[in-house]
């Protein structure tokens, strides 16, 4: 799933086509039988698989039956081959499943409000979804949880961690900086940096890619959980375009509608599915983090005007926008319509750029007007 | 951008100039770095050793400001060695000759000299860029930022034109642009020589065009742009209306700008927060931030997207397009937009180019290949643009421009010794309103700093994290010094994101003579120590600034 563009997609070898559950499905090569079942909407469950990463087949959760062959194949790395048939719904599928996830859950937290701090928990949706037992006993989990780490925007919740690697692989295959590590063995597998720093001091570029790929929320941001926002099922998301930088990536903007007195708070940022939009899934620190900002105390919420002695003070709307008008017609009457200029800014919209290079010519005729685009 | 985002990940050669592109653009970052995963190779030319050079398969440190001699060199082995696509350049171009001529006379080992980079790696990069198929290039500011960015653009254009790389996925030539909405604010023609849609005022039809269009008469004449009205304020600029920008902050040697404000008779300041600029208005209007309010924004790529509200803003705080037509119809003009929507559709009556898209077409797109979408789009069934130049080069031909090589306008002399850049860092944005109040990234970068080599901070004295001052003929600023290897010897390097350390109180607002964008790029400047320091809490630049300094 490297390729994204239609000339590449094009360009892919002649069509073969692959039996799913009784579909006949079309692939081309290098396609795996997930990629081909989630094209014929055949639902195959996945905790380790990510469409930006490499295969691992980690989490064994995709197993699926291949007609004529005796093992399993995890879905996820097996290539679809011509006129193969692939068995997803099968009583051994299915009872490989529930097996599977009743394991995973020995060292699990199964209470829900336990083990979604924060974020949804896909392991415990895909138990209630494939019927596991929950009652296998209970395993304490003795993984490192580097508890005492200084950074601003991400905790690591051992108990929840179920080692399937996808925080590292990203963290490695698309941010490209390696700040975290798989460590230990078995059932201590935990997630680690180079001599347990904070992730401050090491590489990390606090991406929060490793946030947002992980399955059960065991990485998980820090500033909602500090200030007990609600949990993310009971948020608003509201498609948006990142103001920051000129790549435009497409966020969501979780918003507890409640708060701020009705007002609405935006809680945290959460990124689109990969595949859905330009930055398929990732954002960078600012995209992610910072949005603080929307909610400061320190944001003008009154008009203000200066007084005789040259002061700011507040003001209403009425008279903020009488004293404006009279003060640029007074410029323009006193020395003529180029004495105005009219600063846009590429931080606004486009329709709000608009109104002020229309404002600036149709309204106080001149073409003194520009943005910052420079800067 | 003549590409899209989603063709780099698809490049076989990157070439990127000028742009500190993970911590600028860190994910066109992700994409390149998976491009060179998948095996494309990657050449970085900066003065300063950034991220992306640890996975380049060559870094040309040149000397700052000696692009046009690296660029022209290339496009000298490429002509000397033949591999110049000559008929791409005898049927979509003009102008070659003449750059062929110049060029000629910028031999990789005399530019060698000028960029200190060996030839040999200028003719390995003009041979491996010109024959690989799938090559684009990448740039930002770090080019145009000059007094000679324009030449520097030319240049590369040249180098593009003269492979035929253009119109193909994956090659081509791509400015990242710094803001969010820089394209869409041009392209919305709010800009002294452009109406919408990149129509000049003082091209008689669309002048005639709008007149008709908005019942009014305007001049045509293209007004000022902005680094000359920053000049001319307190001048023949008496009345400014400021939207969403800190002036003072951002533009370069803001000391004279200040001054002019104390002489300049009115002025608004329209913003979400109270800044350096805002202290000289006379009218301040609260407005909102993004997530305030409908709209759209336009990126790199020309990609239109939507902005939608998801919260109110605060207290009496408005959004930044009701403000606008209120205070137009303060002045009488009566506007009767009802939404931002309505706004959007009056904008593209008269554009072409983007005439097919509305909030209501981009509001029924989800996901791609149709996650917003990309002009010119023409009509309302038109599917978007993905990349420029697609069939020939657009507008005719392509025009080769012969450049020469210039020197910045200031180099180091006997009082002020190095070479000073100004950039940006990955945990802030631009002056940092928005930023700075983020308690997380403060407490990753929480004061500004320059780096300087150990050579230089040697023979000044200068230990890791003293305080230093940096002064250039325009002024001085104080802050801490990082003893990094990251810089070349004779050049320091300092973020522009803090108010307290303003990166713009020394640097050059010598112009280009055709953008008039400022040298913000180089400057000569100074070092001097003032006291000792400890390392401060909260200054973690990340592990890659501190490089190879000693302990
Ligand atoms: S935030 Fe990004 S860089 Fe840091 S550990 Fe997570 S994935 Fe890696
Ligand atoms: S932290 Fe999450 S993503 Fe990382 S290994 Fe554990 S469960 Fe997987
Ligand atoms: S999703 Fe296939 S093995 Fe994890």
């Amino acid at each position: 799933m490297i390729e994204r563009t239609e000339h590449d997609v094009q360009a892919r070898a002649a069509i073969k086509s692959i039996d799913i559950d009784g579909h006949s499905v079309a692939f081309s090569a290098g396609e795996t039988i997930l990629e081909a079942a989630q094209r014929a909407g055949v639902e195959i469950p996945t905790l380790c698989h990510d469409p930006r990463l490499e295969p691992a087949g980690a989490c064994r959760t995709c197993l699926v039956e291949v007609e004529g062959q005796n093992r399993m194949v995890p879905a996820c790395k097996t290539p679809a081959a011509d006129g193969a048939k692939i068995l997803t719904e099968t009583e051994r599928v299915d009872r490989h499943r529930k097996t599977l996830l009743a394991l995973y859950l020995t060292d699990h937290p199964r209470d829900r409000e336990v083990a979604e701090r924060g974020a949804p928990n896909e392991l415990l949706d895909m138990a209630d979804r494939y019927g596991a037992p929950r009652n296998w006993g209970t395993m304490e989990s003795k993984r490192d949880a580097r508890d005492t780490d200084r950074n601003p925007y991400i905790h690591f919740n051992a108990d929840t961690c179920i080692a399937c690697a996808r925080c590292t692989r990203y963290c490695e295959e698309v941010e490209g900086v390696s700040a975290i590590t798989l460590a230990g063995r078995g059932a201590e597998t935990t997630i680690a940096t180079a001599d347990s720093l904070s992730l401050l001091d090491t590489t990390c570029e606090m991406c929060g890619g490793c946030v947002d790929v992980c399955p059960t929320g065991a990485m998980g941001e820090k500033m909602p959980l500090t200030r007990s926002a609600k949990p993310e099922r009971e948020l608003k998301k509201v498609r948006s375009t990142c103001n920051f930088c000129g790549v435009g990536c497409q966020l969501d903007l979780n918003v507890d509608e409640e708060a701020e007195g009705g007002n609405g708070r935006v809680v945290k940022v959460t990124s689109p599915p990969p595949g859905t939009t330009t930055n398929d899934g990732n954002l960078c620190v600012k995209g992610r983090f910072a949005y603080d900002f929307i909610h400061h105390e320190e944001r003008i919420t009154s008009p203000l005007v200066r007084n005789e002695n040259g002061d700011l003070v507040e003001t209403s709307w009425d008279n903020a926008l009488r004293v404006a008008a009279d003060g640029l017609r007074g410029v323009a009457e006193r020395h003529g319509a180029n004495a105005l200029g009219f600063v846009s800014s590429s931080r606004c919209t486009v329709e709000e750029n608009y109104l002020v290079q229309k404002l600036s010519r149709a309204v106080f005729k001149t073409n003194n007007v520009h943005q910052c685009a420079a800067t | 951008m003549t590409n899209s985002i989603g063709e780099i990940r698809n490049a076989d050669f990157l070439f990127v100039i000028g742009s500190n592109t993970s911590e600028a653009h860190p994910i066109i970052a992700m994409e390149m770095k998976r491009a060179v995963r998948r095996g494309g190779t990657m050449v970085v030319a900066d003065p300063r050793k950034i991220w992306m050079t640890t996975i380049a398969e060559k870094h040309l440190q040149l000397n700052p400001g000696s692009d046009v001699w690296l660029l022209n060199s290339i496009a000298h082995v490429i002509c000397e060695e033949g591999l110049a696509d000559e008929a791409f350049i005898r049927d979509n171009t003009e102008g070659f000759e003449q750059v062929r001529e110049t060029v000629a006379r910028y031999s990789p080992e005399e530019a060698e000299v000028h960029t200190g980079i060996p030839a040999e790696d200028i003719r390995w990069v003009a041979r491996k860029y010109a024959t690989t198929p799938k090559a684009g290039i990448y740039y930002t500011l770090g080019i145009t930022e000059h007094s000679h960015g324009t030449d520097n653009v030319y240049a590369l254009a040249n180098l593009v034109l003269m492979t035929g790389h253009l119109g193909k996925p994956s090659a081509g030539m791509n400015p990242l642009r710094g803001q969010n909405n820089v394209q869409g604010a041009n392209d919305a023609g709010a800009t002294p020589v452009f109406l919408p849609g990149y129509q000049r005022v003082d091209d008689p039809e669309a002048h005639a065009k709008y007149e008709k269009s908005w019942g009014v008469e305007f001049p045509s004449e293209p007004g000022l742009n902005l680094n000359v009205m920053m000049k001319e304020v307190g001048k023949s600029i008496k009345g400014l209306f400021v939207m969403g920008e800190d002036i003072v902050l951002s533009e370069p040697n803001c000391m004279e700008l200040e001054k002019g404000l104390n002489n300049s008779e009115f002025m608004i300041v329209q913003d979400a927060f109270m800044n350096e600029t805002a202290r000289f208005a006379d009218v301040i209007f609260p407005a909102s931030v993004f997530a305030e309010k409908e709209g759209v924004f336009t990126n790199s790529e020309r990609r239109v997207q939507r902005v939608r509200k998801a919260v109110e803003p605060p207290g009496q705080a408005r959004e930044d397009w009701r403000i606008l037509i209120d205070l137009a119809n303060a002045c009488g003009a009566g506007w009767t937009f009802e939404s931002a929507a309505a706004v959007y559709d009056e904008m593209v009556k008269d554009a072409d180019k983007f005439s097919g898209i509305s909030h209501a077409r981009l509001d029924a797109m989800v996901s791609l290949p149709k996650t917003g979408l990309q002009w010119p789009c023409p009509t309302p069934d038109h599917p978007g643009t993905t990349f420029l130049h697609e069939e020939g080069v657009l507008r005719g031909k392509g025009l080769f421009t012969a450049v020469e090589y210039r020197p910045p306008a200031e180099v180091p002399d006997e009082d002020y010794g190095l070479y000073l850049s100004t950039g940006r860092t990955l945990y802030h944005y631009n002056s940092a309103t928005q930023t700075r109040r983020e308690s997380g990234l403060d407490e990753k970068q929480s004061e500004a700093w320059i780096e300087i080599h150990p050579r230089d901070a040697r023979r000044r004295d200068i230990k890791n994290h003293d305080k230093v001052r940096v002064s250039t003929r325009r002024g001085s600023v104080e802050v801490r010094a990082l003893i990094s290897r990251q810089v070349q010897p004779g050049c320091i390097w300092m973020p522009l994101h803090f108010g307290e350390a303003r990166a713009n109180v020394v640097t050059n607002d010598a112009g280009d003579p055709v953008t008039d964008t400022a040298e913000y790029k180089v400057c000569a400047a100074e070092v001097h120590r003032i006291e000792e320091g400890t390392a401060p809490d909260g200054l973690y630049p990340g592990t890659f600034y501190g490089l190879d300094a000693p302990v």
